[in-house]
């Protein structure tokens, strides 16, 4: 009779696999045994399992620690088998499998599948590297205010592409430890793509706060691009790195994403003075290239002004109400 | 400017400085009037102790004393902290009662008891001349009545509500003290220093006018009083400033606009003087040398206009902007006030382009409400042009404790008065 053994680590990753055509099989650490364990705590003859016509049975072989199910607590001497089962001997597990044991239906490629491919070329990640260290230069240089070299700005840029390099390094090695593949090139790919993008959203934020007046509602709603992206890349992170079911995929790059923007603004919150006496208005100024919308007339900004001071009258009664 | 000005107000902690001696007559008068002379304290209730003294007198034979606004404005605005006693020159104590302030000119009248007629001082009829001696009354760091001889020197030019300038050392702790010419009657009120024998003084015209207010008709309530005043007060000022000739004037590049008027002042600075710049800067401000004390944290009344420009020496026009836009990240308000007063800012932001269409900008208006009184607003208004590459100009003001129409009023015209050559 078919059967089949699964050398499985405690996180129920499989470490071998054995098919064996037999109506008896020998389990322990010496090398008279079809599956030989090099767990210390395993006896040379520990496990036999035997194969009556119906049933596959087990026989504990007056171990010194024991053979159990999974739970610890179900002996397994005289146990009849069930495809799955998973025994504890030592501190090692074995899952027994027979052949007619269903398998998982087949995951499709994703959509994604291309996207990452792409990314992941040599060419393709050096030059989104390359753009993100160059935009990091940049702003370096924006930020600066007094002249510097081109050399100067290098070492921020480097510095600030390692970095961010960090992340799907990391994400990488996570997998590597969780035995999943690494796909160190792939994870950078997909980062550093989804790290320029979000640039660009900066700067598409910041062209639509200069052009948009403070009467337009949805320079708020904007602020769910970068939100969004990060699950975005996220999800795609778990998705080269890890097998998991896409709603677990799904909760895990939430759950991130919660983290990242959720602890950001915790701690924006808790930073924030109970009063300011400091006006925030939103001072975003570019270079007339980026207007691309007509400006409002003095009469029009009176007027939209006007609406404030009931606003400023309002809050300084609900406050006193307090 | 306004920094040198400092109230004659002491704190329960205050240090020593010299004292002027008083000369023969200066004597003479002082014991003539000492009796309708009051120490004036604001004791903390749960203490029991003085957290700020000033100097009052006696104007009315039934017990009215005369001091400044800023030496009980603490009780004026919580009553229930504070109560106000007087000190007399014999060491008595009593209690004293708030009746009717002018917050604008920073005076206020109580009362005392009286079980019979009492001596106080005479209120003179005429202005005195220029370089006449005058005798300034008071009670400097607690250390008991002085008398301190000085000058008229007329009233402050660049004041919008007239003070006498007084030559003469008037210290912290004489506010609310009474000035007298020869013939001892009050001419003035110590109000305020500039150090180093520059005093203000109150002119005695407004307490006149204050006390037969009173005498006509009470004021119902302290703070609708004081509502009244500052707005009728900022009303004036600005009806006044619209009023007035706005004159072009260029800043390099930039027309703004300059009030005509002396009680607004101007300074100037420039980075010409720094080679290795990224950009030129020129700045001019002007402001309003005066405001309204409400409160050791809360000031009302001021106004103030900065204009700045810049122009891009060696740079590329993202980042002559990029450094541009940090130069308007972080207006604040010209005036001090806190949570109890104010509400928090309320901002509308938009691109303007003036109607002559000689100025495109990004504008920013804020305005926050007072709480106290409700018809009375901070406003700011910032602009940055945003049409030309390498040059900016930002032109910004505030004003402090301004009704709605004239606030608006105010920022229309300043909005069309900026403009490029």
């Amino acid at each position: 009779m078919e059967i089949i053994l699964e050398e499985i680590s405690r996180g129920h990753k499989l470490i071998s696999r054995h098919k064996l055509d037999k109506d008896s099989v020998l389990i322990g650490r010496n090398y008279q045994n079809d599956i030989i364990l090099s767990d210390p705590h395993i006896c040379p003859a520990h496990l036999k399992l035997h194969f009556n016509g119906e049933h596959w049975l087990v026989e504990d072989q007056q171990t010194i620690n024991g053979s159990f199910l999974e739970d610890g607590k179900t002996a397994l001497d005289n146990h009849i088998v069930n495809s799955g089962d998973i025994f504890s001997l030592g501190k090692s597990l074995i899952r027994i499998v027979f052949v007619n044991h269903p398998v998982e239906e087949t995951v499709r490629f994703s959509t994604f599948e291309s996207l990452i491919n792409f990314m992941r070329n040599p060419v393709v990640l050096a030059l989104s590297i390359l753009l993100f260290a160059f935009v990091s230069g940049y702003i370096f240089y924006l930020n600066k205010p007094t002249e510097a070299s081109f050399s100067q700005f290098l070492a921020p840029a480097i510095g600030m592409s390692l970095m961010f390099a960090i992340w799907p390094a990391g994400v990488a090695l996570m997998s590597h430890l969780t035995k999943h593949e690494a796909r160190v090139m792939t994870q950078l790919g997909i980062s550093f793509a989804f790290f320029n993008l979000l640039w660009m959203s900066d700067i598409i934020e910041n062209v639509i706060k200069f052009n948009f007046s403070s009467n337009w509602p949805l320079s708020n709603i904007y602020a769910l691009v970068p939100i969004a992206l990060a699950f975005c890349l996220f999800w795609l992170n778990s998705y080269i790195g890890f097998h998991m079911t896409s709603r677990r995929r799904i909760m895990v790059a939430a759950g991130i994403t919660l983290l990242f923007f959720g602890g950001g603004h915790l701690i924006q919150l808790s930073n924030k003075p109970e009063f300011s006496t400091r006006p925030h208005y939103d001072a975003t100024i570019m270079t007339p290239s980026f207007r691309f919308l007509p400006s409002s007339d003095v009469d029009k900004f009176i007027l939209d002004s006007e609406s404030l001071f009931v606003k400023a009258q309002k809050e300084a009664a609900k406050k006193k109400g307090k | 400017m306004k920094g040198f000005i400092t109230l004659l107000l002491v704190c329960a902690s205050s240090f020593i400085s010299n004292i002027s001696f008083a000369v023969e007559q200066a004597e003479e008068i002082f014991k003539q009037l000492a009796p309708s002379l009051y120490q004036i304290r604001l004791i903390d209730k749960a203490s029991g102790e003085k957290s700020s003294i000033g100097s009052g007198f006696q104007i009315s034979s039934d017990g009215l004393i005369a001091t400044n606004y800023h030496v009980i404005s603490g009780y004026a605005r919580h009553p229930e902290k504070y109560r106000i006693e007087y000190l007399d020159n014999e060491g008595n104590k009593n209690e004293l009662i708030l009746q009717s302030v002018d917050v604008i000119n920073d005076l206020a009248l109580v009362k005392r008891e009286t079980l019979a007629d009492m001596s106080f001082f005479k209120l003179a009829n005429q202005v005195p001349t220029k370089g006449q001696e005058l005798f300034s009354l008071g009670n400097p760091h607690d250390l008991g009545m002085i008398v301190v001889p000085g000058t008229y020197n007329g009233l402050k030019k660049e004041s919008f509500n007239d003070k006498i300038h007084f030559t003469g050392s008037v210290n912290s702790g004489m506010s609310g003290g009474p000035v007298v010419n020869q013939d001892a009657e009050v001419v003035g009120i110590n109000v305020a220093t500039s150090g180093n024998q520059i005093g203000f003084l109150v002119p005695h015209d407004k307490l006149v006018y204050l006390y037969k207010a009173f005498k006509e008709s009470p004021p119902e309530s302290i703070e609708q009083q004081m509502s009244e005043q500052l707005s009728k007060n900022q009303k004036k000022l600005i009806t006044t400033l619209l009023n007035s000739s706005w004159k072009s004037k260029l800043l390099e590049n930039a027309i703004i606009p300059t009030i005509d008027v002396p009680f607004i002042r101007c300074w100037g600075d420039s980075n010409a003087d720094k080679t290795d710049a990224l950009y030129f800067a020129a700045v001019a401000s002007c402001s309003l040398d005066e405001n309204t004390y409400l409160s050791s944290n809360f000031f009302t009344g001021s106004i103030e206009m900065e204009f700045r420009y810049m122009q891009a020496k060696e740079l590329s026009a993202n980042k002559f902007y990029h450094l541009y836009e940090q130069q308007i990240q972080r207006a604040g308000p010209g005036n001090k006030a806190g949570k109890e007063d104010v509400s928090e800012y309320q901002c509308h932001h938009d691109t303007v382009t003036t109607s002559n269409q000689a100025l495109n900008s990004k504008s920013i208006f804020c305005t926050r409400a007072y709480k106290k009184f409700p018809q009375l607003f901070d406003v700011l208004y910032l602009s940055a042009s945003i049409d030309k590459d390498k040059e900016a100009l930002i032109s910004h003001f505030t004003i402090s404790g301004i009704e709605q129409s004239t606030a608006l009023a105010f920022t229309r015209k300043f909005m069309e008065s900026v403009s490029w050559k």
